[in-house]
């Protein structure tokens, strides 16, 4: 079965030519295999028995008598060298839940068997009794302990906290000031909807346990659930299958599907598919952090001259990957502004809630959306234009960050700001729109540091490459995974282009944990900015021994010197070069209804350089459509620990209906150690349209907002205090 | 577990025979059943009776006009069906044309949507305005009756355990000024949130007819003749008198639990939209904001 | 009970003997191994699993498979190697409007029913076209313009 084909079949490849997705043919014609699709002999299904309370102690379980073949798994079937742990960055999440449960939804135990009707009447029939205690749902409920400290130990329901600051103390800096703008700005839940719910297989292969995946991080899989049995990783081989959609939300939690898969494994020995229907992936899956964000400003003779926030998440009842992500929120939380006094302080709330994890942004566009949205407001009390308002504050090279390091590039945003404008007519519609009058339109610049924080690169991932040389064909063997945003088209043009050979001639498969090297978490905007990095190199060592027959390159990341990061005191250059970007929303709201119609929706980013100028696109416009969604329709609202929300029907996400054709612009500004100059770009794109889309409404109908979504509800209500 | 029967007939007269002796649940498009019967996938769903599957009933399907002017509309038609057709009625197109997306209008069935009897269903409402006729048919015969009797309360009808919605049929609508509005999640493929219908007949400066229905709004669709006969018998230039008290009194009528404060408040917007532009000598068609 | 479903599948006849309350989608992926039609939601509201009954699009999540007794279905393994289907996909591949894929064998589905019926549609018609077909990726505009390039490249094919 082929892979699809290049437009310019075996010429050389260039980073500049326009080339067909090595994947797309195949999925087209429906041939890729995910998960769902795959069937093995004798094959068993899974399905998980979860907590239907929110916090409480298990009193009994009630198991029906099980058929023959039937078996209810649970944590007594870990053997005695294991622990009932996931290894994520910490390991305080069970496999299964036992004595007690933190949330709904929780794992307790699977039922498995050969026939899924049989299995599910079965999940129907197990009882289990509880006694029930008051869950913490929300941030407040969080802080304020409610239903008892979960850390009882320090009394609290922090999880994870930090601090950073620069200049002088806002305590001088809010008393020279004429006024403090105070504002507190909530962001919700939003749930990633990837079109392929979470999945895997658990078989058995020559003594080793192999698992079929979708998943974003194969190599995270093997390291988290190995010490379920307490066997070497290289004892559990991962195989990701075509994956089906992530967007962070098969970062970490593929782990608790195939830690569960693979305690069933251990006893069972057959293979073992698990595929979540949608309505458990809607309800018991990772989700994006809800937010709340209190920003105080100190505005002296116009000017702001200082920004303090205290920003908490809502990491729900385990770590997961929550105290990274609030950092990543933390470091964004004073947008692409300089400000010269700042202090910024993150506190990660433990709650009942199903954990929030991974989700395209990784804890900035909580922050982002934050402080567009005050500084919007900010303007708005001030009485100038908004857009006006921030250009004042426009980070530039050399700018000290929040975290005491500084801009490494040249900031384009003023080139970008240009061409958005121009293309949105936003100066003109700014000025004619008057506040109120049902169209509006809105404004907002972002930013998203590329890879792992500061020095994570070097001193956590320690990513590795290999290609593989076989007569004239080059393998890539990389742990980096396709999930739909075009990596293997990319990395494969890449090599290609460095060797200045055909893209055919360039093999990629889906990672094998036993054939591929730990080239890092496909995550955090960093494969292209790294890996490809990576490849380059190798590829480049590769050209020049071309001649020598087959053999194999590898090489290890390597962080440029100069650049000094402190992870103890978060201190020093946070990022090694950001991507930028600039989103523009105009809108009409009906007057009789509230319902908003979006005109058009326009937006530039730097992103130091396209390796693929289509799949770019393609990420831009999918990235502003889900922040549109965030901004405006995507309710997941939560009712004693429980979301309301349970189907595509009742959480709903953009059709090819709600929102225009967007125009998009890319801005190059090469990056000096990335692959042919190319930055992150894939949360980029999600962190900005939702704070113009709101900026926008605001216009429109001279009203403010400090949370979304806005549906016409909100609308209504917020309509009670036009300004 | 006793396996469930499922019968598919395959003719109309077949199908009554079934239904007679076993009672079995009617399924028409599948849309509504099939999800509410859901165990998953590769799971059988989980019907708690027998099935009776009159999806593909010729004699159930296709819309035509009666003599009387009238329009019949079999029960196995589907939305798609009605929404392309030259001669269903507009409020009905309206509805039909926005329910769900295209997929979901070529499977689900008018008949199926009216027997099913959800308060958000689409297409009761403006039939409900129209004061549209079910025909429900058993082995011993046919009765009629309206639409608004028929849906009693949510999942509540007066079918009986031998009977088959086999046709709506609307009388002949001759309103000069109609508006219909579907307020969804998101502005395709949505269920709705709030639907209303209001039309009205206009003759010589006088309102001859006025009606309004309002979908999503409690148990059922509500309509109230008691407060359309507010506005009946007014001159349009004098509608502005009575429009308040016609507006209070339809307040009354959508249930406070179904209808918080948006849905309420712009059901009321919505409603003297369309009065305001009847006194304002709105030409006659469609009433909407775009103008 | 027995009972007899015939329907023609991808222009094979078939006689399926099984549960007439399967949903059609288990039946399409499970009895006869066509993997292409996607669950993405199991209610109808995705369109990952759209197939083709007799001209229409439908959503084989939804539909019992005694629904199709007398029906001609086709799906993308149906389609796939047609001149119509071999268009599409291409035009697909050309314009980048398949990325996780997983939407993309419905959207394929969806965008043949369209051309079927409507050559040369609008960028509004597209869009209605397909608004039953979610996508989480692509924020649509691609396969928006996939649609007009197979429209323009199909144009003999579409107005045959």
């Amino acid at each position: 079965m082929s892979e699809g084909y290049s437009s310019k079949p075996m010429q050389a490849t260039k980073i500049g030519d326009r080339i067909v997705r090595v994947d797309a043919v195949q999925k087209a014609r429906g041939e890729a295999v995910y998960v769902c699709d795959m069937t093995l002999p004798d094959m068993q299904y899974a399905y998980m028995v979860r907590s239907t309370i929110a916090r409480g102690r298990i009193k009994a379980i009630h198991v029906p008598e099980l058929p023959e073949g039937y078996y209810f798994i649970s944590a007594k079937d870990i053997p005695a060298q294991g622990k009932n742990e996931l290894w994520m960055i910490a390991k305080d999440w069970r496999c299964f839940a036992e004595d007690y449960v933190l949330y709904v939804g929780e794992t307790i135990g699977l039922v498995v068997g050969p026939d899924r009707g049989v299995l599910k009447r079965l999940k129907a029939q197990i009882r289990i009794d509880y006694e029930e205690q008051t869950p913490a749902v929300t941030i407040d409920d969080g802080i304020h302990c409610v239903g008892g400290p979960m850390f009882p130990e320090k009394n609290s329901n922090v999880m994870c906290e930090l601090f950073c600051e620069k200049g002088r103390p806002m305590d001088e800096v809010f008393a020279e000031a004429d006024e403090v703008f105070e504002e507190t700005i909530e962001t919700p839940y939003q749930e990633h909807v990837h079109l392929e719910t979470n999945s895997a297989i658990a078989d058995m292969e020559d003594g080793k346990f192999v698992f079929y995946a979708s998943a974003q991080c194969p190599f995270y899989i093997r390291k988290s659930i190995a010490g379920l049995l307490d066997i070497p990783y290289d004892d559990i081989i991962v195989r990701q299958c075509t994956t089906g959609g992530a967007f962070g939300g098969k970062e970490h939690f593929p782990d608790v599907l195939c830690g569960a898969l693979l305690v069933a494994e251990n006893k069972i020995r057959k293979p073992i598919k698990m595929v979540f229907d949608r309505e458990e992936d809607t309800q018991f899956s990772v989700k994006r952090h809800p937010s709340k964000c209190i920003y105080k400003t100190a505005v002296k003779d116009g000017k702001i001259t200082g920004v303090y926030g205290h920003i908490y998440y809502n990491c729900g009842a385990y770590l997961s990957s929550s105290y990274v992500v609030l950092q990543r929120g933390v470091f964004h939380g004073n947008g692409v502004y300089t400000f010269d006094n700042t202090y910024l302080k993150g506190e990660g709330i433990g709650t009942n809630m199903f954990p929030s994890c991974a989700f395209r942004g990784f804890g900035a566009p909580q922050t982002l959306f934050a402080i567009e949205t005050h500084l919007d407001h900010l303007a708005h009390h001030l009485g100038v234009d908004p857009l006006e308002f921030k250009m004042q504050y426009l980070a530039k090279k050399g700018d000290e960050t929040t975290t005491n390091g500084h801009i490494i590039e040249e900031v384009k945003l003023p080139e970008m700001l240009d061409v958005v404008t121009r293309e949105s007519d936003y100066w003109r519609k700014a000025k004619e729109y008057k506040p109120g009058c049902g169209r509006g339109i809105g404004i907002a610049l972002y930013n998203h540091g590329g890879a792992f924080t500061g020095n994570g690169e070097q001193a956590i991932i320690k990513a590795h490459a290999r290609l593989v040389k076989t007569g004239d064909r080059v393998s890539i063997q990389v742990g980096s995974t396709e999930m739909g945003q075009g990596f293997k088209t990319s990395l494969r043009k890449i090599c290609a282009a460095t060797l200045g050979v055909s893209i055919d001639r360039i093999e990629y498969l889906d990672p094998d944990t036993s054939k591929v090297v730990d080239s890092g978490p496909t995550a955090a905007s960093r494969s292209t900015m790294i890996v490809g990095r990576l490849v380059e190199r190798a590829a480049q060592e590769m050209k020049e021994r071309w001649s020598e027959g087959d053999f194999t390159t590898e090489v290890e990341y390597e962080h440029p010197d100069g650049y000094p990061w402190d992870q103890a005191t978060f201190r020093g250059d946070a990022y090694l070069g950001y991507g930028w970007g600039v989103a523009c929303v105009e809108v009409e709201v009906d007057k009789l209804t509230n319902e908003v119609k979006t005109l058009g929706a326009w937006s530039s980013h730097e992103i130091g350089k396209a390796i693929d100028e289509l799949i770019v696109h393609g990420q831009i416009n999918g990235g502003i459509l889900q922040s549109l969604g965030y901004g405006s329709m995507e309710k997941l609202e939560v009712k004693g620990g429980r979301f309301k929300q349970k189907s595509m029907s009742d959480y709903v996400i953009p059709t090819s209906m709600d929102f225009p054709k967007q125009f998009y612009h890319i801005q190059e500004n090469p990056y000096p150690w990335g692959p042919y100059g190319a930055k992150g770009m894939g949360e980029l794109v999600f962190n900005g349209a939702s704070a113009a889309y709101v900026d926008a409404v605001e216009r429109a109908l001279n009203t403010r907002f400090t949370s979304i979504p806005i549906p016409p509800e909100a609308i209504e209500e917020a309509m009670k205090h036009v300004h | 577990m006793e396996q469930v029967k499922c019968f598919i007939p395959e003719t109309l007269e077949e199908a009554l025979r079934i239904r007679r002796e076993t009672g079995a649940t009617v399924l028409a498009g599948g849309s509504d059943l099939m999800v509410a019967n859901s165990m998953g996938a590769g799971v059988t769903p989980a019907f708690k009776g027998d099935v009776l599957i009159i999806t593909n009933l010729k004699e159930l399907k296709g819309i035509r006009a009666l003599p009387d002017g009238s329009v019949e509309i079999g029960a196995c038609t589907t939305s798609a069906e009605i929404a392309r057709s030259p001669i269903a009625p507009e409020l009905l197109k309206d509805a039909a044309s926005r329910m769900g997306a295209i997929a979901l209008r070529n499977s689900a069935t008018i008949g199926g949507n009216i027997g099913n009897a959800s308060p958000k269903g689409d297409m009761p409402q403006p039939l409900i305005l129209m004061d549209a006729e079910v025909v429900l048919t058993s082995v011993d015969g046919e009765r009629r009756m309206l639409v608004d009797d028929y849906i009693i309360a949510t999942k509540k009808t007066a079918l009986r355990e031998d009977e088959i919605i086999t046709k709506v049929i609307i009388p002949k609508p001759d309103f000069t000024h109609i508006f219909f509005r579907k307020i969804g999640m998101r502005r395709a493929n949505a269920i709705s949130k709030l639907t209303l219908s209001a039309a009205a007949t206009v003759r010589d400066g006088v309102v001859v007819d006025f009606r309004a229905s309002s979908g999503a709004a409690g148990p059922k669709v509500a309509r109230s003749r008691k407060a359309e006969e507010l506005l009946i018998g007014k001159k349009v230039s004098e509608l502005h008198t009575c429009k308040e008290e016609f507006l209070d009194a339809w307040n009354t009528v959508i249930s406070p639990h179904a209808m918080p404060e948006y849905r309420r408040n712009t059901t009321r917007r919505m409603l003297a939209f369309f009065i305001d532009a009847l006194e304002a000598g709105h030409a006659p068609g469609r009433v909407d904001i775009q103008e | 009970m027995y009972t007899e479903i015939r329907f023609t599948l991808n222009g094979e006849q078939k006689l399926y003997q099984g549960d007439p309350l399967r949903r059609l989608l288990d039946v399409l992926r499970e009895d006869y191994g066509l993997t292409g039609s996607k669950e993405g939601c199991g209610e109808g509201e995705c369109g990952a699993c759209s197939i083709i009954k007799n001209g229409e699009l439908v959503t084989s999540c939804i539909l019992p498979v005694g629904a199709v007794n007398g029906c001609e279905l086709l799906t993308i393994e149906g389609i796939r190697d047609t001149e119509k289907g071999r268009c599409i996909i291409d035009s697909y591949a050309e314009g980048g409007a398949v990325q996780c894929g997983f939407c993309i064998p419905g959207m394929v589905m969806a965008t043949y029913v369209l051309l079927s019926k409507n050559p040369d549609p609008t960028e509004e018609e597209i869009r209605v076209g397909i608004s039953g077909n979610i996508c989480r990726c692509t924020g649509y505009d691609l396969i928006v313009e996939c649609i007009k390039l197979a429209a323009k490249k199909g144009a003999a094919l579409w107005n045959r």
